[in-house]
C-alpha cells in the first residue's frame, strides 16, 4: 500500500529495516530504519557512497541475509521469522540474483547454470520461456561453453538468463557493471531495463555509477543507513550533482 | 544436482586425486592382504587334496603332539597290506634333508625328503625323467634345474642320520607343479626313507591305504586287524586334518593383516576429512552461490556427500587395482629371493572386491561427512564478499570437551598405573587420551605454535612466517598432525613396551637356565653317532642324553615321558629337588615330576613359561597338586596302563620344562621300549663354551633336524621373536605413516594453492625464492613435529601404564633411547618429504599472475 492510499502492487517492501553489525562498542548501525517499496515492473537504483548501507539494504531485500529488526515483504510473502528452508525456498522461487563477480558456477556450462535454480527445486525449466530469455540476452551459440570459455559480459548475461528464467517477484542486482566495460555494461543495462519493460520483471539494481542509475525508473538515495533522497525518472546530470552533495 | 556433482568431481579431479590417494594406500594395502593370504589358503589346500586325492583310508599313531610321535610301526604296515580291501597302501615319512655342495656347505634350505609312494594311485608325485628312487634318489624338477645337477650324478645330502650319498636317478612333479614341498622335495626308496629319515623305531609318519572299489568297511576292517596304538581315519578326515595345519597360518596371517588395513584405513579416514574440508573451504563462495540462489543446507551437503561417495568407490577401485600391483610384485620379488610362496598368483573373489569396495567408500563417506556438514552452512551472503583464506579457528566447546577427555585419559591411565586401578580401563583411557588429542587438537596446535614463536623469532622471518601459517587455520594444522599422531602414537606403544618386555623376559629366561649347550632334534632323532662325538669333544665335562616320548596321561592329553641318566642331568642342568629324593628314580623304581607352582617368572605365573619354552605338559596333566607320595599312571602305547610312584618334584626351570615325567632310561625302556635320544644337555669346562660351540656345529652340520642352541637359547630366541614381532609391526604401520604423509602433503599444497596471490606478493617484496621454499618446508616440518611430539608422547605413557599392568609392575620400564629417537627422527623426515612437492609448486609461482589472480 503506497502513502496516498491508492494500490500499488509491490515486488518487495522493507519496512523499518535495521540492521546492526557486531556488538558493544564494535556496533556498527548499517542500516537505520529504512522502510522503502520496490514496484512491480519497475526498474530501481539504489546509490549511496560506500558505507551508506546500499550493500547491507539489497543483501537484506533478498533474504541473503537477516535484519536486525523491521520486517522484509517479497510479493505477498512476509520473510520475516521465516526459518533457514522456507527463506531458500523462497530465494529459489521468488528472487532473482545478479552478482557483480563470481556469478556462476564454474564447472557448469552456461545453459546448466540458466537451468541451476530450476534443477534445485527438481523441475524442469520451461523450455519455451527459456529459449526466449536466450535469446533475448543473445547466447544461443554459447550455450555449451563453460564460463571461463565466456567473456566478462557474456557470463553476466548468462547471469541475467539465470535470474529472468525462473520468472521472480524480484531481480536483485549488486553492481552488475562493476567489472565490465562500458559496451557490456550497456548491454547489461538495456537487458535489465528490457526485463521490466518486456518482461513485466521487477528489477533492483545496486550501483555507485550515475550513468548505470540513470537508466532506471527510479533511484532510492541511502547515506549513513538512511534514505536521504527518492527520484523518479532521474537524468544523469540530477543524479551527478546529489552524489556530489552526498559525498560531501 | 547429480549433474552438478558429476561436473565437480570432472572438474576437480586433480584436488580429488589427493583425497583418492589415501583412500588407495589404504584399500590397496587391505586387498593385496586377501589377495595374497587368499591365494596361498587355496593353493594350501588344494595342494592337500591333490596330495591325498586318492587316500581311502589312513593310519596314524594315536599320540601326535608337535612333531613328536611314536610314529606307525613298519610291521603294521604289513599288516595293513594284508588286511582285505586294501588295494595298496604306502608309508609317509617326511624329514629335513639338505643338500650338500662339494665344499660341505648347504646348496637348499628347506628341502623336504620324503619316502616315495610306489602305488601310482597313492603317490602324488610323478616321475617325469629317469626312474623311481630304488638306489638312488629322485629330486623335484625346479630344485634339479636350480641345483643344475642332472641324472646320474651323484649327490651329497645332509640327513637325521648325517651325511650321505646316492646318485640322482630321476625328476618328479607334483600335479603338473614342481613340488609338495615349497623348499623342494628328495625322494627315497621307502626302505632307504626308513633308515635314512627315521629310526627303525619312529616308523612311519602315517600309512596311506587306497581301498578295493566297493569296500565299506574298511575302516572297521584296519581297525580290528590294528592295537589300539592306532588311529583309522578315513581319507576326508586325514585332508580336513592337513588342511587344518597347513590352512592354520593363513588363518591366523589374515586378520592380522586386516587388522592393520583398518588401521591405515582410519588414519586415511582423518586425511581424507582434512583434504575434502580444505577443497570445500576453497568452494566457499561457489557454495554460497548455491546458497543465495536457492540452493538449501541439505541439497548443499548432499552434492558434496555424493562427491565424496564418488571419490570413495572410484578411489577403491583404483586401491583394488593396487592391490593386485602389489601383490603381484610381492609374488615376482619372494621368486627373485629364491622363496616360492605356495600358489604363486592372485585370488580375487568377488567378496573381496565388494568388501573393499564397501571399506572405502564407507571410510571416505564417513570422513567427509564433517566437512559437507559445516559446508551446509555456509551463509548466502558470503558469495557477495570477497574470497578468503578458511581461517576457522577453535571454539570454547572444542576446548571442554577436548580437555576433559584428555584429563579423563591422562586420569584414568595414572590410575591404573599409580593405584592399581583394572587393567581393563587401560583400553578405555588410552581411547580417550587419543580423543582428548583429536578434539582439543586446534588448541594443542595454538599451544604448539606459542610456544614455537621464540623460537622462531630468533630463526629470522621464514620461520617467523612458517610458525605464523600453522596457527592461521589450527583445526586444519591439528587434523594433519593427527593422522600422523595415530600411526606414530601405535609404533611408539609397540616399540617402548615391547623393548621393555623383551629386556626384562630375556633376563628373566637367562637366569632360568643351567647347562652350556643344548643339542636339540626338531622332529628327527639324534643318532647314537653325534650323541658318542660330542662326548669326545675337548673341553666337554659331561653330557646328559635324554629320550623323551608321548604317552597318554591319567587325565586328558598327552604327557612327554622323559629317561635319561639323571645324574648326569642334575650335573648338567643343576636339575633342583624341591621335595623328596632322586634316588628312587635313579634306581629305577619311581618318578619325578616338574612342579609348575615353582614357575614364577618374576610373578607372571606360568602362562609365560609355557609361552616361552613350548612345553607340552605346562597345563599339568596330573593335575595341580601331584606332589611327593602321589601316583603317577601312564597309558602306554599297546594300551597297558603303568602306575609309578612319584618320588621327588623338581624346580621349574627351563632345561626342567620339557622333561615332564622323568625316569631313568631302563624304566623309560621298560615302559615303551628303546627310544631315541632327541636331547643332549651339555656342560662344558669353565672356559671351553667357545671351543666346544664351534666343535658342536661341525658335528651337526651332516645331519639334518638337530641344532646346537646355547644354554641361554630361549632368551635368545624369544628376543629375536620380540624383535621380529616388533619390526613386523612397525613395519604394517608403516603403511599408516605413509597414508599421513599424503595428508601434510595434501595440506601444505593446498594451503599453498589458497594463499597462492599472498605468496607473489610476498613474493614482489623482495622474498627470494629460497626464503619462499624455506617457509613451506618449515610449515609441514611444524606440522610433524607437533604430529610427532603429540604421537611419541602419548605412546610412551600409554607404554609405560601396560608394561606397569603386566605382572603387577613386575617388568621395569626402559626407555631405549636410539629406538624412541628414531621414531621421533622418522616423524620429522616425514614433515621434510612431504614439503618437497608443495616447497617446489610454491617456489615457482608465477609473481605477477599471482598478484593479478585475486
Amino acid at each position: 500500500m503506497s502513502a496516498d492510499g491508492s494500490a500499488v502492487a509491490w515486488a518487495a517492501q522493507v519496512l523499518g529495516a535495521t540492521k546492526i553489525y557486531g556488538s558493544g562498542e564494535a556496533a556498527v548501525r548499517a542500516l537505520d530504519g529504512v522502510t522503502v517499496g520496490f514496484e512491480r515492473g519497475r526498474f530501481t537504483a539504489i546509490m549511496g557512497p560506500s558505507g551508506s548501507g546500499k550493500s547491507t539494504l539489497v543483501q537484506c531485500a533478498a533474504c541473503l541475509d537477516r535484519l536486525t529488526a523491521g520486517q522484509v515483504i517479497i510479493g505477498d510473502v512476509d520473510a520475516t521469522g521465516l526459518d533457514e528452508k522456507r527463506l531458500t525456498r523462497l530465494r529459489r522461487d521468488r528472487i532473482g540474483f545478479i552478482f557483480q563477480q563470481f556469478n556462476l558456477l564454474p564447472t557448469l556450462t552456461a545453459r546448466e547454470n540458466i537451468a541451476f535454480p530450476s534443477d534445485l527445486a527438481g523441475r524442469r525449466p520451461d523450455q519455451a520461456w527459456f529459449d526466449h530469455v536466450v535469446d533475448a540476452v543473445g547466447l544461443r551459440d554459447r550455450l555449451d561453453h563453460r564460463p571461463s570459455e565466456l567473456s566478462g559480459g557474456q557470463q553476466q548475461r548468462v547471469a541475467v538468463a539465470r535470474a529472468l528464467v525462473e520468472r521472480p517477484d524480484v531481480i536483485v542486482a549488486d553492481e552488475p557493471t562493476g567489472n565490465l566495460d562500458s559496451v557490456s555494461s550497456n548491454e547489461i543495462l538495456d537487458f535489465l531495463s528490457r526485463a521490466t519493460t518486456e518482461f513485466g520483471q521487477s528489477v533492483v539494481m545496486v550501483t555507485h555509477d550515475p550513468v548505470a542509475a540513470a537508466r532506471a525508473d527510479r533511484v532510492v538515495f541511502l547515506a549513513d543507513g538512511r534514505i536521504v533522497d527518492d527520484v523518479v525518472a532521474p537524468t544523469r546530470e540530477q543524479l551527478l550533482a546529489r552524489m556530489g552533495t552526498l559525498a560531501r | 544436482m547429480l549433474h552438478f556433482t558429476l561436473r565437480n568431481l570432472r572438474a576437480y579431479a586433480p584436488r580429488f586425486l589427493a583425497t583418492a590417494l589415501a583412500v588407495i594406500v589404504g584399500i590397496g594395502f587391505m586387498a593385496a592382504g586377501l589377495m595374497l593370504t587368499g591365494a596361498m589358503k587355496s593353493a594350501l589346500l588344494g595342494s592337500v587334496d591333490r596330495q591325498y586325492a586318492a587316500v581311502d583310508a589312513a593310519v596314524l599313531s594315536f599320540i601326535e603332539f608337535e612333531g613328536l610321535s611314536p610314529g606307525v610301526a613298519p610291521e603294521a604296515l604289513e599288516i595293513i597290506e594284508r588286511t582285505p580291501g586294501v588295494a595298496a597302501a604306502a608309508g609317509e615319512l617326511t624329514a629335513p634333508v639338505r643338500v650338500l655342495g662339494d665344499d660341505g656347505e648347504s646348496r637348499t634350505s628347506r628341502t623336504v625328503g620324503r619316502a616315495w609312494i610306489e602305488d601310482p594311485g597313492l603317490s602324488p608325485l610323478e616321475i617325469i625323467d629317469g626312474t623311481a628312487p630304488g638306489d638312488g634318489v629322485v629330486l623335484d624338477r625346479r630344485t634339479a634345474a636350480d641345483l643344475g645337477v642332472e641324472i646320474g650324478e651323484s649327490l651329497t645330502l645332509a640327513t637325521p642320520i648325517g651325511r650321505v650319498t646316492r646318485p640322482l636317478v630321476g625328476l618328479s612333479e607334483f600335479d603338473g607343479a614342481d613340488s609338495i614341498d615349497d623348499g623342494g622335495t628328495v625322494s627315497f626308496a621307502p626302505a632307504d626313507a626308513l633308515a635314512v629319515l627315521a629310526t627303525e623305531a619312529r616308523g612311519w609318519d602315517a600309512v596311506l591305504v587306497r581301498g578295493e572299489p566297493d569296500s565299506p568297511d574298511l575302516l572297521s576292517r584296519l581297525a580290528g586287524e590294528l592295537d589300539s596304538a592306532y588311529r583309522v581315519i578315513t581319507g576326508e578326515t586325514l585332508r580336513d586334518e592337513r588342511q587344518a595345519v597347513t590352512a592354520g597360518v593363513v588363518d591366523v596371517l589374515r586378520p592380522v593383516l586386516n587388522g592393520f588395513a583398518w588401521v591405515a584405513l582410519f588414519v586415511a579416514g582423518f586425511v581424507i576429512a582434512n583434504t575434502f574440508a580444505i577443497v570445500v573451504a576453497q568452494r566457499r563462495r561457489e557454495l554460497a552461490l548455491v546458497r543465495a540462489i536457492g540452493g538449501t543446507p541439505g541439497q548443499v551437503q548432499r552434492a558434496l556427500l555424493a562427491e565424496g561417495l564418488a571419490v570413495g568407490v572410484v578411489a577403491s577401485a583404483l586401491g583394488i587395482v593396487t592391490g593386485a600391483l602389489v601383490s603381484t610384485g610381492v609374488v615376482v620379488a619372494v621368486d627373485r629371493l629364491g622363496y616360492r610362496l605356495p600358489g604363486a598368483g592372485l585370488s580375487v573373489t568377488p567378496l573381496l572386491v565388494i568388501g573393499c569396495l564397501l571399506a572405502g567408500t564407507i571410510v571416505t563417506t564417513l570422513a567427509v561427512l564433517a566437512p559437507a556438514i559445516r559446508a551446509g552452512r555456509t551463509r548466502p551472503v558470503e558469495a557477495m564478499r570477497e574470497g578468503a583464506v578458511d581461517r576457522s579457528g577453535t571454539s570454547s566447546v572444542r576446548a571442554v570437551i577436548g580437555g576433559i577427555l584428555l584429563g579423563l585419559g591422562i586420569m584414568v591411565l595414572l590410575g591404573v598405573q599409580v593405584l592399581d586401578w583394572p587393567v581393563w580401563m587401560l583400553g578405555p583411557g588410552a581411547l580417550s587420551l587419543f580423543g582428548g588429542v583429536v578434539v582439543g587438537g586446534p588448541l594443542l596446535a595454538r599451544g604448539f605454535a606459542r610456544l614455537m614463536q621464540p623460537v622462531a623469532q630468533r630463526a629470522g622471518l621464514t620461520a617467523r612466517l612458517a610458525v605464523d601459517n600453522t596457527v592461521r587455520n589450527p583445526r586444519r594444522t591439528a587434523t594433519t598432525a593427527n593422522a600422523l599422531v595415530i600411526g606414530l602414537f601405535l609404533v611408539t606403544v609397540v616399540t617402548t613396551s615391547g623393548e621393555a618386555f623383551k629386556t626384562w623376559a630375556t633376563d628373566q629366561l637367562d637366569a632360568l637356565s643351567a647347562s652350556d649347550f643344548i643339542v636339540a632334534s626338531s622332529g628327527a632323532p639324534i643318532a647314537d653317532d653325534v650323541t658318542s662325538a660330542i662326548d669326545e669333544v675337548p673341553g666337554v665335562r659331561r653330557t646328559a642324553p635324554v629320550r623323551t616320548t608321548l604317552v597318554v596321561g591319567n587325565t586328558a592329553g598327552e604327557v612327554p615321558v622323559s629317561g635319561a641318566d639323571v645324574e648326569a642331568l642334575r650335573e648338567t642342568t643343576g636339575l633342583e629337588v624341591v621335595a623328596g629324593s632322586l634316588d628312587d628314580v635313579i634306581a629305577g623304581s619311581a618318578a619325578a615330576v616338574v612342579d609348575f607352582s615353582t614357575l614364577t617368572l618374576g610373578g607372571i605365573g606360568d602362562s609365560e613359561g609355557s609361552a616361552n619354552s613350548g612345553d607340552p605338559g605346562a597345563g599339568s596333566p596330573f593335575g595341580e597338586g601331584a606332589g611327593v607320595g602321589d601316583n603317577v599312571e601312564l597309558v602306554l602305547p599297546d594300551g597297558t596302563v603303568r602306575t609309578l610312584p612319584v618320588a621327588a618334584t623338581l624346580r621349574a626351570r627351563i632345561d626342567s620344562l620339557t622333561l615332564g615325567v622323568l625316569v631313568s632310561t631302563a624304566t623309560l625302556e621298560d615302559l615303551v621300549g628303546p627310544q631315541p635320544v632327541n636331547l643332549v644337555y651339555v656342560r662344558t669346562d669353565a672356559d671351553a663354551a667357545d671351543s666346544v660351540g664351534v666343535e658342536l656345529d661341525r658335528i651337526v652340520r651332516d645331519f639334518t633336524g638337530i641344532e646346537v642352541v646355547p644354554g641361554n637359547v630361549f632368551g635368545q630366541i624369544v628376543g629375536q621373536v620380540l624383535d621380529f614381532l616388533i619390526a613386523a609391526v612397525n613395519a604394517l604401520l608403516g603403511v599408516s605413516i605413509i597414508v599421513a604423509l599424503v595428508g601434510i602433503v595434501n595440506t601444505t599444497t593446498l594451503s599453498i594453492h589458497e594463499r597462492r596471490s599472498e605468496l607473489g606478493v610476498v613474493r614482489a617484496l623482495g622474498t627470494t625464492r629460497g626464503q619462499v621454499g624455506r617457509m613451506v618446508v618449515g610449515e609441514s616440518v611444524l606440522v610433524a613435529v607437533l604430529g610427532t611430539a603429540l604421537g611419541v608422547g602419548c605412546g610412551v605413557f600409554v607404554g609405560w601404564v601396560l608394561i606397569g599392568t603386566l605382572g603387577d609392575g613386575a617388568v621395569p620400564f626402559t626407555l631405549n633411547a636410539v629406538r624412541v629417537g628414531s621414531i621421533i627422527a622418522a616423524g620429522v623426515l616425514v614433515g621434510v618429504i612431504a614439503s618437497i612437492f608443495p616447497a617446489r609448486r610454491a617456489v615457482r609461482i608465477d609473481v605477477l599472475d599471482a598478484i593479478r589472480a585475486v
